[in-house]
């Protein structure tokens, strides 16, 4: 394609706009977060802290099981470390969709906000021919870290028994993030990928029976791209 | 403010923010142009994508129908929607939706 061929670059309010289904997917979750932190003895502020400085959804809550049970202080750092070693990847498989002449000059901004979803997200964009800017990544994942603060200090402010009257609305909320990964995974797919989704699915469910939740998710996602080695 | 909280939320974050971060600044794709890492990164997004739904749906698993049936609704409401719209929002509210309908149905 040439570059007059070229869709215009989209824009931070538009990135802004795409984060819509995962503001939705993160309220719901981190108003739980909130509601789990004061529950295990923290303060609204300290719960608000977590959210603002780790940023990262499972190893938050494993971040006051550690701290609420006295690990120590590094023993509980490096485990949450450990758990977000698969955000490595992310990056460099962004970027090779985005292609060689793609900006990075801001990076180390929008870059912190490649969460799982927001990853997904725009993979997701540019696999359906959406050109890469950064304008719309730093959009995209400041729609996502704001709804995450803001559903934390809800959460924890709003105290634990928030929606303990309406199940039907908890567990559909709580559905929301599932239901957002696999409609992602329905819009990239294709024939070429099926090995690879196969492969991670599976070592997923092999590893998070065998050995823990975290090596699953690690594991698949190592064997699924792995898979892509095999020539076809 | 618990000091030993700061500590590790500070650790954690500074990593974080090196997971993500570092290999788009130093877009370390690039070494990878045209050989197996290519391979490997080009097949990194679907399996990472594929990973966390599976990740996602596990726990709600269960052989109770009872409970599982909202998941099964919530879940073709999802492949549905997409079927029809091609539209990942839609999709995503129509599965919660689904599930929430479901489980307020079941009682």
């Amino acid at each position: 394609m040439t570059e007059e061929t070229l869709p215009t670059k989209p824009t931070f309010a538009q990135g802004l706009a795409a984060s819509l289904p995962i503001v939705m997917g993160y309220l719901p979750i981190a108003f739980s977060f909130g509601v789990a932190a004061t529950r295990a003895g923290f303060s609204a502020t300290e719960a608000f802290a977590l959210s603002l400085i780790i940023y990262a959804g499972a190893s938050q809550f494993l971040a006051l099981a550690l701290l609420s049970s006295g690990a120590p202080v590094l023993v509980a750092a490096f485990t949450l470390i450990a758990m977000n070693l698969r955000h490595v990847l992310y990056g460099p498989a962004l970027m090779r969709e985005a292609g060689d002449r793609a900006s990075t000059r801001h990076a180390w901004a929008w870059a912190w906000g490649l969460t799982d979803e927001v990853f997904g997200q725009a993979l997701g964009a540019l696999a359906r021919g959406q050109r890469f800017s950064e304008a719309w990544m730093f959009g995209l994942g400041l729609g996502a870290y704001a709804a995450w603060v803001l559903g934390t200090v809800a959460g924890a402010v709003a105290g634990g028994s928030a929606l303990e009257g309406w199940p039907a609305l908890s567990a559909g909320l709580g559905f929301m993030l599932p239901a957002l990964f696999l409609a992602l995974l329905l819009s990239i797919l294709s024939r070429r990928q099926l090995p690879v989704i196969a492969v991670a699915g599976l070592v997923t469910v092999a590893g998070t029976l065998a050995i823990s939740a975290t090596s699953g998710i690690l594991l698949g996602m190592l064997a699924g791209a792995a898979a892509g080695l095999v020539r076809r | 403010m618990n000091w030993d909280l700061l500590t590790v939320a500070v650790l954690a974050g500074a990593a974080n923010w090196a997971f993500r971060a570092l290999p788009v600044i130093t877009r370390s794709d690039r070494m990878a142009a045209g050989g197996w890492l290519e391979r490997f990164l080009s097949a990194t997004g679907p399996a990472a994508i594929a990973t966390l739904f599976v990740a996602a749906i596990l726990p709600a698993l269960t052989p109770d129908v009872r409970a599982l049936a909202p998941v099964i609704v919530g879940t073709l409401a999802v492949l549905g929607l997409y079927a029809a719209r091609r539209s990942v929002v839609l999709a995503m509210l129509a599965g919660a939706v689904a599930h929430g309908l479901a489980t307020w149905a079941l009682g």
